[in-house]
């Protein structure tokens, strides 16, 4: 079952944008640039007062711009960053190249908006419809210094006037087009020296009322200045990819303002900060430090390292057992990151969703006060369903991509750093004790229900049989007896008459997850003995384990079955499954020394009359593992968990 | 963009002018919602929908929506 996802192009023709302001953020989260460029123009048209009849608590942004040419593309893209993060713009435009006149009046209609930010939007014609032909690079210097002396008059102004809000300058970017026309290299250098040297003076500028976005890094990203039919024509000077990418930023300014500067970043371990999976590859086997992905996560790390050192609180939420993340975090060479940079580091195997919230309750900051970056669909799509407050970055498997995706939103942007931010994390630290949670879940039911999770179960193709032996070598938490197989085994098993093997292949929304589980069971006349079953703990808890033991179930009374037994033996590693089989409705059959154990269940004709049926699950007693393997969501009656879509070849299994 | 509905329909959807296809023979001025800044991000859609240069001067003097669609199609 799934839901059809809201759309934010689909609410702005339905006219529904206004009422469902606070979930467009959300909802653009996930927009590509050109998108994000559309949803702009469209909500733009968007009445702020109508969104505040609907929404009053709403936090508004109000900024005025002025600047030198045609900004068309401007409120739009201020719009739409705006409502990104959560706030409402309110926008004042005077009229075109008004700038000076406007700023050095403060009586004038800028002023009179009473901008919490006014922005005065410089281009290179600023000075180049002044410099006069033919001319060299002095010219250009004399009209420059002529500029930023007419800048450092309007700033004076503007404090003067003692309006409050914060006067927004950038820097003006060099196109080619000009330092092309000089066509001995010495004065096109010097071209460059006099340009860079007045923006260098401009960037001096920035003061406690006043801002200067360096334009340059956003250029260097290859965003084009201008388009030269839009200049030439409608006076538009900057192109409109140059003012989204200046919108961002100046939108990361009006958050900090309106006080909602995140104040922690919380990452995940596995593929975000190393590479790998500990639980899997151990601490000597994740990629951290040396190789190129270790080199890369490293790099990442740093970056990491840098955001925390300014005052960002940084804290780890992973899914992971806690000792062998300590002592990765203290002991493993190439770590840039030791357990001291964190205020607290959560390992364990609750939904993540409850670790954030219980880390901004520790840190009495609220969760909307966080920022939380993990490489699994999954748990970015649960923690954004759960917490929509919380700033999720979305990373990937490509760690090289980290660092941009983090930086992109400048999450952390604020117009000053303090002291006091510097000693932040010490101080929280000291006041927090690490702790790992293993308490009960909570129903996460119906973000499951959305996520179309799709499990197909068969036997293994001869291609497949790698795979299937190497998660019984590398698997260690769902893994119920630790029975390691090397490839020729799996296919000896696979070959007996009396063997059952079946790989489990799963997928959801967010694409495939691939091979992740196998199922090791041999008939012993009527009895279906299952040796083994193992799941990557990537996938585990969403419903899985418990469609495929519903499965075998199924197929076993099909075949004539009368009871299938199961075993679990304990290792350091997976305490998590100990109450599988109990769980599901097996009997304990010995009373062993509690490092291994074996259940039975007995199939009856009914399937409703074995310990699988029952929509209230199987799983009432869910809650004490603390691991949850499914056994807690609703099922259809024959153990099947309702939100899975099972495929299989398996004969006797429902379809 | 096969014919003038579709023009509309980019209008509509793109732009988020409340527009239908008769206002396409007014002049701009009586368009309702039009503004001239629309016709900058109007001239980048219409050129990524029909993946052609469409000279802005005319656009720029064009009365009518229906102006705009033609020189869109026709060049």
């Amino acid at each position: 079952m799934s839901v059809p996802e809201e759309d934010v192009f689909g609410l702005l023709r339905a006219g529904l944008a206004a009422g469902a302001y606070p979930r467009l953020r959300g909802l653009l989260a996930g927009l590509r640039d050109a998108d994000l460029q559309r949803a702009g123009r469209l909500l733009a048209r968007l009445d702020p007062a109508e969104v505040l009849r609907e929404h009053p608590g709403t936090p508004v942004v109000k900024v005025a711009v002025t600047g030198h040419g045609t900004l068309s593309a401007l409120v739009p893209a201020l719009t739409v960053q705006a409502a990104r993060h959560g706030l409402l713009l309110r926008p004042h435009v005077s009229a075109f190249d008004s700038w000076i006149f406007e700023l050095s009046d403060p009586g004038s209609g800028l002023y009179a908006a009473d901008g919490d930010l006014t922005l005065c939007v410089l281009d290179p014609f600023v000075v180049f419809d002044e410099v006069p032909v033919p001319w060299g690079p002095a010219d250009v210097e004399r009209v420059l210094g002529e500029k930023l002396a007419t800048l450092e008059r309007l700033v004076k102004t503007f404090d003067a006037a003692g309006r409050g809000g914060v006067l927004v300058l950038n820097t003006i970017p060099l196109p080619r087009r000009w330092s092309a026309q000089l066509v001995d290299l010495r004065s096109r250098a010097e071209l460059g020296a006099v340009w860079r040297e007045a923006n260098a003076r401009l960037l001096r500028l920035a003061g406690a009322s006043v801002a200067v976005v360096d334009l340059d890094p956003l250029l260097a990203e290859g965003v084009p200045v201008t388009d030269p039919r839009l200049s030439a024509y409608a006076k538009e000077h900057l192109s409109a990819e140059l003012i989204a990418g200046y919108a961002r930023e100046v939108v990361h300014l009006a958050r900090g303002g309106a006080g909602r500067t995140k104040k922690a970043l919380v990452v995940d371990l596995d593929e975000t900060l190393w590479g790998g999976v500990l639980s899997e590859d151990g601490v000597d086997g994740i990629e951290i430090g040396e190789g190129y992905r270790g080199e890369a996560f490293a790099a990442f790390q740093r970056v990491v390292k840098q955001i925390g050192s300014q005052g960002v609180i940084l804290a780890v939420a992973s899914k992971n057992d806690a000792e062998p993340v300590a002592q990765a975090l203290r002991e493993r060479d190439g770590m840039v990151l030791r357990e001291e940079d964190f205020v607290r580091v959560t390992a364990n195997w609750r939904p993540k969703h409850e670790n954030l919230t219980e880390l901004a309750a520790a840190l009495n900051i609220g969760v909307d006060s966080l920022v939380f970056a993990d490489d699994s669909p999954f748990e970015c799509g649960l923690v954004g369903r759960q917490l929509p407050d919380v700033a999720v970055v979305r990373l990937d498997e490509e760690p090289a991509l980290h660092i941009e995706r983090l930086l992109a939103d400048g999450w952390f942007d604020v117009r000053e750093v303090t002291a006091e931010d510097r000693a932040r994390t010490s101080r929280y630290r000291d006041e927090l004790v690490r702790a790992d949670f293993r308490e009960g879940f909570t129903s996460v039911d119906d973000y499951l229900a959305e996520l179309d999770i799709r499990v197909d179960l068969a036997v293994p193709s001869d291609r497949e049989v790698p795979r299937v032996s190497q998660l019984t070598l590398r698997t260690n938490q769902f893994n119920l007896t630790t029975h390691r197989l090397q490839p020729a085994e799996v296919s000896a098993w696979i070959a007996d008459p009396a063997g059952l093997v079946l790989r489990i292949a799963s997928s959801d929304r967010f694409g495939e997850n691939g091979l992740v589980g196998a199922v090791f069971a041999r008939w012993e006349e009527k009895v279906l003995r299952i040796d083994n079953i193992v799941l990557s703990c990537r996938v585990f808890s969403r419903g899985i384990e418990q469609t495929c033991l519903a499965a075998v179930l199924a197929h076993a009374r099909a075949e004539g079955a009368s009871a299938v037994t199961g075993d679990y033996r304990a290792t350091a590693k997976n305490a998590m499954v100990r109450d599988f089989y109990p769980r599901h409705g097996f009997v304990r059959l010995d009373d062993g020394d509690g490092s291994a154990a074996s259940f039975r269940l007995d199939l009856h004709a009914s399937p409703d009359a074995d310990g699988t049926g029952g929509t209230e699950g199987t799983g009432a007693a869910g809650g004490t593992g603390g691991t949850g393997t499914g056994g807690t969501r609703a099922t259809d009656g024959t153990g099947f968990p309702a939100h899975v879509q099972l495929t299989t070849t398996l004969s006797g299994v429902p379809r | 963009m096969n014919d003038i509905d579709d023009f509309v329909t980019l209008l509509r959807d793109e732009i988020g002018l409340p527009v239908t296809a008769e206002h396409a023979a007014l002049h701009l001025d009586q368009v309702p919602g039009w503004d001239s800044v629309h016709l900058l991000s109007l001239l980048a859609v219409l050129e990524r929908e029909t993946g052609r240069r469409i000279p802005l001067p005319a656009v720029l003097e064009a009365p009518t929506l229906g102006h705009i669609y033609t020189l869109a199609v026709d060049g």
